[in-house]
């Protein structure tokens, strides 16, 4: 009985052309959207280039032209400098050609367009030239005769003084979070196929329904075996999605892959019982119930930084609770701790955390839907 | 030997205020077309859905096959078939798959199940659309669907809750009959409807319902007993002084009289013999008339002088 | 007036989950509007850096004061995942560890591994506490080898790194203090754009896909209605809903920013107003597809947010490249966000690019109603209607 009301299911869910149809296309579409949009925010923004700047000589200042051509040398220099006149540089840092201007005269001053890391490390840096002409004022003033000793040690490569720790052998491009994010929100939407579920299982919320209850099949083998099907449906839709992600946009999700799949399936199944825990809820039309479970779904996503990207570490400041419980952070968390993280230890608490959460849900969309009789149909 | 195959005892269903059911019985035997018959909103298809359990009630018990009825009796169930007032089948399914996937539920075998399914096919005449989709089925061709689910799975008691509305006179007929022949076959029918014709046609014994309260019950016959009129008579004529008006309706048996658009309705009681006295006193006083008729009363007279109206049209 | 008022009344299965859109966007721009500055004078970019402090000397003690001057101190629990996590999501740029023995080290003029630092990647925030760092250990070193006393090299090195570096801010004609369109507007008007297409396109389109049903539309076709009393109660009704969502949002802008608008505000309503209009044909455009329900759900999200993200709704505009750009100009929410900015003082306003950009996106609403035209007529056609009738009546034989 189960494998029949299994197949009829699957055959009307992939029937339903339309709704699979755009369940897979849109993934699709929204990926390669933010493949391309973020394809080189990531080395554009955050990882360390250097930085361009014009620098206008004011009156000569041959030390400070000398740093500078000291440090383009370097293998890998933290400015690159062109020199120039003040109206050109101006229009270079107005078109963003340059994050700023050092005019060089006897007080050495910068001339940003922005408030930000590049501009502050540029401020940092004519500080530290400062600072340096200082030690050396210094040194001559009270200890001439190190003075050279010490200007010697100020200029000579020292070896860093700071061990980097590694953390993680990951992709460490934080926007490739909005692409777990998009997964969960395609799993999240397999609600819309869980809340289909219950449509054709309580006779109080379609004529089919009714009809499903009339039979002498029992309400729970027919619910889970609706239940499956579904997630068939919802894995071979997240399948596609993560399989177009990975191997067509060529998203990295680090190098546990074959473990991505399972967790977008789980998270598929999440989706899919959450919508089954709603649909069974309230007796409202199914228009209003699916556009409802809709914007649940995206306020959830939106939380989980579908959106925004800093949105889980900023509800992880102040309500840490929620992320552990909000499905859509949690299937973004999973990807994100086989990304990050060497061990499993988080990732299994993420899998089971989806476990539990879409157990918790199926259980009570089976209480509250075995209600048997209604007080109206 | 009849045996009982529904009862329903002392049925109360209220929706808020409105009381849906009030204290209805019901007993159908085995073996019979038993029609429920009421204008829309009277209760008959909350009836069926307390029945089979899809609605809880306020008061009563029903009984199915000797056995309490509840939501989780699968062996009563099984013996069911139901046919629902709306098109109960998936939009995505074809002709074939849609009486498969009902007959399924019941019957696990699947070669006796494809057997039933062509069967039932057979039945209503559906061959020709075995793979085409509900979308593209005409009305009637859709109910005729929905009944092949219905009974695919050759039950022993079938319920049919309005399974004629807007279909042609043609389809009908074949569905009329296609429940004739699954009674014969031996199944308990149960059937709604708001068509006077078609109880009378088909229907062995008969309930009315209003406002939630059987008011009648019996075969076409008893039913037909119970109301004062036996006979109508009607006259074309075109003019008829009042006096003689008057002596027709002293006439014995005659209980009222009627005289409009150039139709004199004469309306008897009982009595044999009724059309020629009152012919006589039309010969008497030389009075030429047109066509006359007599009718036997029909279920719509019974029913609009239990209910005191005619069919309402108010929706359920 | 039926039409409309039936509208109204299918309206109101989707007034539940616009309810849930407009509540958490006000809820958000609440929280988003408390924290912004509006100043036009250079502040370096502090840091959110986290010390853990293993060597607990003075020294050591030292250094995390100068640290702190110009960077905010996160205190995090010294926990591997919890630090991945934190400089993961950003909320702290540097994660620093003073080795212990760091005094005794840095007393003996050693400069090799004084520090450690969790690194995740290499990021600008990272390259510069490396180099602040080195720079302060060689600052420390410089004084020491000048004769100094530890503790007094320490004070020294404190004390010159403390200079202070002049720096000007690009000047522009009419800054923003002036504008009267606060950064807390722009940012407000930033999000609309997402908000507006989720609202308006899911309920409009479902109404107008409701009231286009076939037999809907076929029965009202038989009645004594004219058609273009229908299309313009349909049109009336619509305009009014997407008015009434626009208008609901103008007043929640003032009541946020607690402030009449003013003076460039104004362009920033405006250009709202005439993306709703734009927003509104798009979803009469989708409509005339008629997707199923289900389906409108997915593709008012397609839309919603590829928009937000290709446009730079969501992600500033700088940070998204070239080509994006070049291709988001085919999308109307683009010449929103790039009018938006304009008002806003992100980018140098000109009043008639304003403008071009306002008629820009009235041309998107044009283009739109013509598609949708085009759409109906290949349709509704009599010819598509004929065809439909013949493929009815083969069913039924």
């Amino acid at each position: 009985m189960f494998m029949h009301i299994l197949k009829y299911e699957l055959k009307n869910g992939l029937r339903t052309k339309d709704l699979i149809i755009w369940l897979i296309l849109f993934p699709i579409i929204l990926g390669t959207c933010f493949k391309i949009a973020f394809g080189s925010i990531y080395e554009k923004t955050e990882k360390f280039s250097s930085i361009p700047v014009a620098i206008v000589e004011e009156s000569e200042n041959a030390a400070f032209r000398q740093v500078i051509e000291g440090i383009e040398k370097s293998d890998e220099p933290f400015l690159k400098a062109s020199f120039t006149d003040k109206e050109k540089a101006e229009k270079m840092l107005d078109d963003g050609k340059v994050e700023g201007i050092i005019f060089t005269s006897d007080n050495i001053s910068l001339t940003v367009k922005e408030k930000g890391i590049r501009e502050t490390m540029l401020k940092s840096f004519i500080e530290q030239y400062k600072v340096r002409e200082k030690i050396a004022m210094d040194a001559i003033n009270t200890a001439p005769e190190k003075a050279q000793e010490v200007i010697a040690s100020l200029t000579s490569e020292t070896a860093s003084s700071c061990r980097d720790i590694p953390l993680t052998q990951g992709n460490p491009d934080m926007y490739i979070q909005y692409f777990y994010n998009l997964i969960a929100m395609v799993a999240m939407f397999g609600c819309i196929t869980g809340m289909h579920i219950t449509m054709q299982n309580q006779a109080n919320l379609s004529p089919l329904g009714a009809r499903n209850n009339c039979s002498p099949v029992q309400k729970s083998i027919s619910i889970l075996a609706c239940l499956t099907g579904s997630f068939i449906l919802e894995t071979i839709c997240m399948v596609i999605c993560v399989s177009y992600l990975a191997f067509v946009l060529k998203v990295d999700f680090g190098d546990r892959l074959w473990l991505v799949y399972p967790s977008a399936i789980l998270g598929g199944i999440t989706g899919v019982s959450f919508g089954f825990f709603v649909g069974s809820l309230t007796h409202i039309g199914e228009k209003a119930k699916s556009a409802l479970l809709v914007s649940i779904s995206m306020l959830l996503c939106f939380c989980s930084g579908l959106m925004v990207g800093n949105m889980k570490a900023i509800i992880a400041a102040r309500i840490p609770w929620f992320n552990n419980i909000n499905p859509a952070a949690v299937i973004a968390d999973c990807f994100y701790c086989l990304n990050i993280y060497e061990d499993y230890d988080r990732f299994i608490t993420k899998l089971i955390t989806m476990a539990v959460i879409s157990v918790m849900f199926i259980v009570l969309g089976f209480v509250t839907s075995r209600r048997k009789k209604y007080a109206s149909i | 030997m009849e045996n009982t195959v529904i009862k329903i005892n002392n049925l109360v269903k209220r929706y808020g205020d409105l009381i849906a059911l009030d204290h209805l019985d019901l007993e159908i035997k085995q073996g019979e077309i038993f029609g429920l018959l009421g204008p829309n909103g009277s209760g008959k298809t909350t009836t069926i859905n307390c029945l089979l359990s899809l609605l809880a009630f306020d008061k009563g018990d029903i009984e199915i096959f000797g056995k309490k009825m509840t939501p989780v009796s699968y062996d009563i169930k099984k013996d069911i078939g139901v046919i629902m007032q709306n098109v109960t089948v998936f939009d995505e399914l074809t002709v074939y798959e849609n009486i498969d996937y009902f007959c399924g539920l019941y019957i696990k075998d699947k070669a006796k199940r494809r057997e039933y399914v062509e069967e039932a096919i057979k039945f209503v005449e559906l061959g020709d659309f075995r793979k085409f989709y509900p979308k593209k089925l005409s009305g009637g061709l859709l109910r005729r669907l929905n009944i092949a689910c219905g009974i695919a799975h050759k039950p022993k008691l079938i319920i049919l809750d309005e399974p004629t509305v807007a279909v042609d006179p043609q389809s009908r007929n074949r569905i009329l009959e296609g429940i004739q022949e699954l009674n014969r076959n031996g199944a308990t029918v149960i059937y709604t409807s708001h068509y006077m014709e078609e109880v009378e046609q088909i229907c062995t014994r008969i309930a009315i319902m209003d406002k939630g309260r059987k008011v009648a019950e019996g075969t076409k016959d008893e039913l037909k007993r119970m109301i004062k009129n036996t006979e109508t008579i009607t006259i074309e004529i075109l003019d008829v002084p009042d006096n003689i008006v008057k002596e027709i309706a002293s006439l014995p048996h005659v209980y009222d009289t009627d005289l409009s658009n150039g139709k004199l309705t004469v309306y008897c009681s009982g009595g044999k013999h009724n059309l020629i006295r009152v012919l006589e006193v039309l010969q008497k006083n030389e009075l030429s008339f047109g066509r006359v008729y007599t009718e036997l009363p029909t279920l719509n007279d019974v029913f609009l002088e239990i209910t005191g109206k005619a069919l309402r049209d108010k929706e359920e | 007036m039926q039409v409309f008022k039936a509208m109204f009344k299918v309206m109101r299965s989707r007034l539940p989950s616009a309810l849930i859109y407009i509540v958490c966007f006000f809820a958000i721009s609440a929280i988003i509007a408390n924290a912004s500055t509006n100043d036009n004078k250079f502040e370096a970019k502090r840091l959110d850096i986290s010390i853990f402090d293993e060597d607990d000397t003075p020294e050591s003690h030292a250094l995390a004061e100068i640290i702190k001057k110009s960077n905010d101190i996160v205190e995090i629990e010294k926990d591997k995942d919890t630090i991945l996590d934190s400089l993961y999501y950003r909320r702290i740029d540097y994660a620093l560890i003073i080795n212990k023995g760091y005094a005794d080290k840095l007393r003996a003029g050693e400069t090799a591994e004084l520090f450690s630092s969790y690194h995740l990647d290499e990021s600008f925030s990272v390259v510069y506490m490396g180099q602040f760092l080195d720079e302060y250990v060689s600052t420390v070193k410089a004084y020491l080898s000048m004769g100094e006393a530890f503790d007094e090299a320490v004070a020294n090195a404190e004390d010159a790194m403390s200079q202070n570096a002049e720096v000007n801010m690009l000047s522009r004609i009419d800054k923003g203090g002036n504008s009267h369109f606060s950064v807390d507007f722009a940012g407000y008007f930033q999000y609309m754009p997402y908000i507006l297409v989720s609202i308006i396109i899911s309920v409009v389109s479902l109404v107008l896909v409701t009231m286009n049903k076939k037999d809907i539309r076929y029965r009202t076709n038989c009645s004594c209605l004219k058609e273009s009393s229908y299309t313009f109660q349909l049109f009336l009704g619509s305009f009014l809903f997407v008015f009434i969502i626009w208008l609901l949002f103008m007043i929640g802008g003032m009541i946020l920013n607690k402030e009449f608008y003013t003076g460039r505000a104004w362009y920033a309503v405006l250009n709202s107003f005439i993306f709703a209009v734009v927003v509104g044909t798009m979803a009469v455009l989708v409509a005339s597809f008629e997707p199923k329900d289900n389906v409108l759900n997915l593709i008012t999200q397609v839309l919603g947010l590829g928009m937000s993200f290709f446009c730079g709704i969501f992600i500033p505009v700088e940070v998204l490249s070239d080509k994006v750009l070049s291709v988001a100009r085919f999308l109307p929410a683009y010449w929103y966000v790039r009018a938006n900015n304009m008002i806003a003082d992100i980018t140098q306003f000109s009043l008639n690019e304003v403008i071009q950009c306002y008629l820009i996106q009235l041309g998107f609403a044009a283009a739109m109603v013509i598609i949708t035209l085009l759409v109906r007529k290949v349709k509704y056609s009599g010819a598509a209607i004929g065809t439909a009738v013949k493929k009815a009546a083969a069913a039924e034989h």
